[in-house]
């Protein structure tokens, strides 16, 4: 551990070069937006600014304002209130409220999204993130959602899953639409074991989407997955700022360019597993691509084999898929959508690989 | 008791200034009332109306200097504009601003943005505000903007003199032969002046109504083109009519006349070089030769314009070469204006002054015909003269469309 570099000596290492940190420092000075120093000195470590240099947002977003963290969400797992029921199936529990809120999706411009906060029993104080709470169960959970809509439009919850009709969450089946100030409690058994996913199913469908409600939701197979070093939930996605049902920006688990700023730590030779979820509204498709290694590919995490060993894949919408890699050597590797043209509006990001 | 009027004093003076006043107090306390309550007005958009105009774009690149995209923006909003994130070519990049924060109503900036374009290669640049509204701003074609440095500034006078100045004293070369021609046909010569004018007068009414959108709205480029036109309108006309007055003779009225339409086509050429100095200047046209040859057809004709009304005088030499710079040498002024200091509003006030000064010269010459054609009316001649000249510029234009 000791030889770990650390988060700001790397930052050190980058203030280095000199063009650059005067460049961001500056440019984040004059623009008026307030960054802190580090996301302003990460530019120079990646190659520097200037006419060539990479894809950069002018600072970094209030992470506390908008009430979550990129970061965070990779390892947050929402496993819920677990009891048993009386034939000793496991029931998990949540409860989970819609609201407006305001985030701050690109350094100062705020973005009037909609979100899916997990709350405890009374679904007080929603605090409401970009994606929505990675539920997580194992195979044959019974899995039961109190769901509240304290928003100010119709919404729903339909779970990618095997299900009776009235739990699927779209309107004409059971509840249908879920009223503003209404509730309504979905329960499925979790199955099949996978990584899938879950959205609001109102119309406009898109719009309803594209302004935050979908999230990860992973069941794991019974006996569970082969153990490994880090777990991540990555869920790809856009933001269409202006409404012209194009996105402007794009993203890893709600803000642009955070990986980007902020790597993702791990050692040599530690395995990784990635949920992949792809929920991009307006383009046809997204993609993942990862430098300087290949990854174990399992679409769906439906099979406990891999498909294929490759580098780089391509998801529809709602398209997911889980990876497995580790890395050989230290130092810092780019992931990013290889639909160029999304990386620079936002999806890259980097594995900081420590020795 | 006295009933006769008092007779005007200062105090009455100033009781009619009083008198004046009182609905500006008033207007002053309900503005401030406005302010202070809203005037129970409660409509809100969800978002503040937000508008940025793009004046300039400036590129430079090495030697000169980095690669650079700089942007010159206007807030035309109610209120303060903040640009938050700048996106060239679907990619995020980072900028500064100049002055920096937030652009106030009216104000300007300049957003700095490091870039490594390429010549000849086409941009989109959005500029978004913190309010999530986007401005985009086009490079059609990419090229580093010209510099007042010496090679520029000729290369723009080179523009005004083969598109202004040439054509105007070529067409004044026609002064001799011309003199040699019947009263009739220098009638007819004068009618065909006209048709040339009301035809220039539609064509730069056209151009700076086609400026019109990139004019920041609260600068009303309509109504800048009305403010321009009728004031010089009637300004000319006023000066003519002074001249009128002054009991000179017929032929130095004629010369007036001539001046008049000198005027006029030099400031509807003013007009034309700063949209020829602006186009450059953003790499949208490339004056190829064919081009040029075509605006020296099709100009030649405004000095056929400025010396119709003289062809019965004997004008010095000395100021038949001051009405050919009168008529051409503004298009060298506009150039370098355009060229290096591009700006709509300003293109679409000096169009719509063109507009005005030509349409004047129009009555100018309308006056003479009436007076040619009073002693020996020859209708046919001034309609198939009008028509001959409109026909003429419609047919030279085809080169340079």
């Amino acid at each position: 551990m000791s030889k770990r570099l650390t988060r700001r000596d790397f930052l050190k290492a980058g203030a280095l070069g000199i063009a650059g940190t005067l460049g961001i420092a500056a440019s984040t000075r004059l623009a008026g937006v307030s960054a802190p120093p580090a996301a302003g000195h990460q530019q120079s470590g990646h190659g520097g600014d200037g006419p060539h240099g990479m894809t950069m947002p002018v600072g970094e977003v209030d992470h506390a304002r908008n009430g979550f963290n990129p970061s965070q969400i990779l390892t947050d797992f929402d496993t819920g209130t677990v009891s048993r029921l009386a034939g000793g199936q496991t029931l998990r529990e949540y409860w989970i409220v819609a609201h407006n809120k305001t985030v701050e999706v690109m350094p100062g411009i705020d973005f009037p999204a909609w979100t899916y906060a997990s709350t405890g029993p009374g679904w007080h104080n929603p605090i409401g993130r970009i994606p929505g709470p990675t539920f997580r169960a194992s195979e044959g959970d019974r899995v039961r959602i109190h769901f509240f809509n304290g928003s100010d439009h119709p919404h729903t919850m339909h779970f990618h899953g095997i299900h009776a009709s009235e739990m699927d969450g779209v309107p004409g089946a059971g509840p249908g639409l879920i009223e503003p100030g209404q509730d309504f409690t979905y329960e499925f058994d979790a199955y099949p074991f996978g990584l899938h996913l879950y959205h609001c199913h109102a119309f406009p469908l898109a719009r309803h989407i594209a302004k935050g409600l979908y999230g990860a939701f992973i069941i794991d197979p019974a006996q569970g997955r082969p153990p490994v070093d880090h777990e991540f939930v990555m869920v790809m996605a856009g933001y269409d700022v202006d409404f012209d049902d194009a996105n402007d920006f794009y993203h890893v688990n709600g803000i642009p360019f955070h990986f980007q700023l902020n790597p993702i730590q791990i050692g040599v030779n530690e395995k990784v597993r990635i949920y992949l979820v792809n929920t991009l509204e307006f383009d046809l498709v997204n993609s993942f691509h990862l430098h300087a290694n290949f990854f174990d590919h399992y679409p769906t995490g439906t099979q406990l084999t891999p498909r294929d060993y490759t580098d780089t894949i391509i998801q529809g919408q709602a398209e997911r898929a889980i990876l497995e890699f580790s890395y050989k050597y230290p130092g810092i590797y780019m992931f990013h959508a290889h639909v160029t043209e999304f990386a620079e509006l936002g999806w890259a990001g980097h594995f900081e690989v420590l020795a | 008791m006295t009933t006769k009027t008092a007779p005007p004093s200062t105090p009455h003076k100033l009781q009619t200034l009083g008198l004046f006043l009182i609905p500006i107090i008033l207007l002053a306390g309900v503005i401030a009332l406005f302010l202070r309550t809203g005037g129970g007005l409660e409509f809100q958009s969800p978002v503040p109306v937000e508008e940025l105009t793009v004046e300039r774009i400036i590129l430079t690149q090495p030697p000169r200097g980095d690669f650079l995209i700089e942007l010159v923006v206007r807030n035309t909003s109610p209120q303060a504009v903040t640009i938050a994130q700048v996106v060239v070519n679907e990619g995020v990049r980072p900028f500064h601003m100049q002055p920096a924060g937030s652009i106030s109503r009216l104000a300007t900036a300049h957003v700095y943005i490091p870039y490594g374009w390429v010549e000849g290669e086409a941009y989109g640049i959005t500029l978004f505000s913190t309010n999530a509204v986007a401005f985009t701003a086009e490079i059609p074609v990419a090229m580093e903007t010209p510099t007042g440095n010496p090679a520029t500034f000729w290369g723009f006078t080179l523009i005004g003199l083969y598109v202004g100045v040439i054509p105007i004293f070529l067409g004044i070369f026609w002064l001799p032969a011309l003199r040699r021609l019947s009263r009739a046909w220098m009638t007819f010569l004068m009618a065909l002046t006209a048709g040339l004018l009301i035809f220039l007068g539609v064509d730069t009414l056209v151009e700076a109504i086609e400026q019109v959108p990139q004019v920041p709205s609260s600068f009303q480029g309509f109504g800048l083109i009305a403010i321009g036109a009728v004031g010089i309108f009637l300004l000319l006309d006023a000066i003519s009519r002074r001249w009128a007055g002054s009991g000179r003779n017929e032929s130095a009225k004629r010369f007036n006349v001539a001046f008049l339409i000198a005027l006029g086509i030099g400031l509807h050429n003013l007009g034309e070089g700063l949209a020829i100095g602006a186009a450059y200047n953003i790499g949208e046209i490339a004056l190829g030769t064919f081009l040029v040859v075509g605006f020296i057809i099709q100009n030649i004709t405004e000095g056929l314009g400025i010396i119709a009304p003289i062809l019965r005088d004997r004008p010095s030499l000395a100021s038949l070469a001051w009405l050919g710079l009168l008529g051409g040498g503004p298009a060298i002024l506009g150039t370098w204006l355009g060229g290096f200091s591009p700006s709509a509003t300003l293109a679409v006030l000096f169009l719509g002054i063109g507009t005005g000064a030509i349409f004047e010269v129009v009555y100018e010459i309308g006056k003479l015909l009436q007076k040619d054609t009073a002693a020996r009316p020859a209708p046919l001649l001034v309609f198939g003269g009008v028509l001959a000249g409109m026909l003429l510029l419609w047919g030279t234009g085809l080169l340079i469309k």
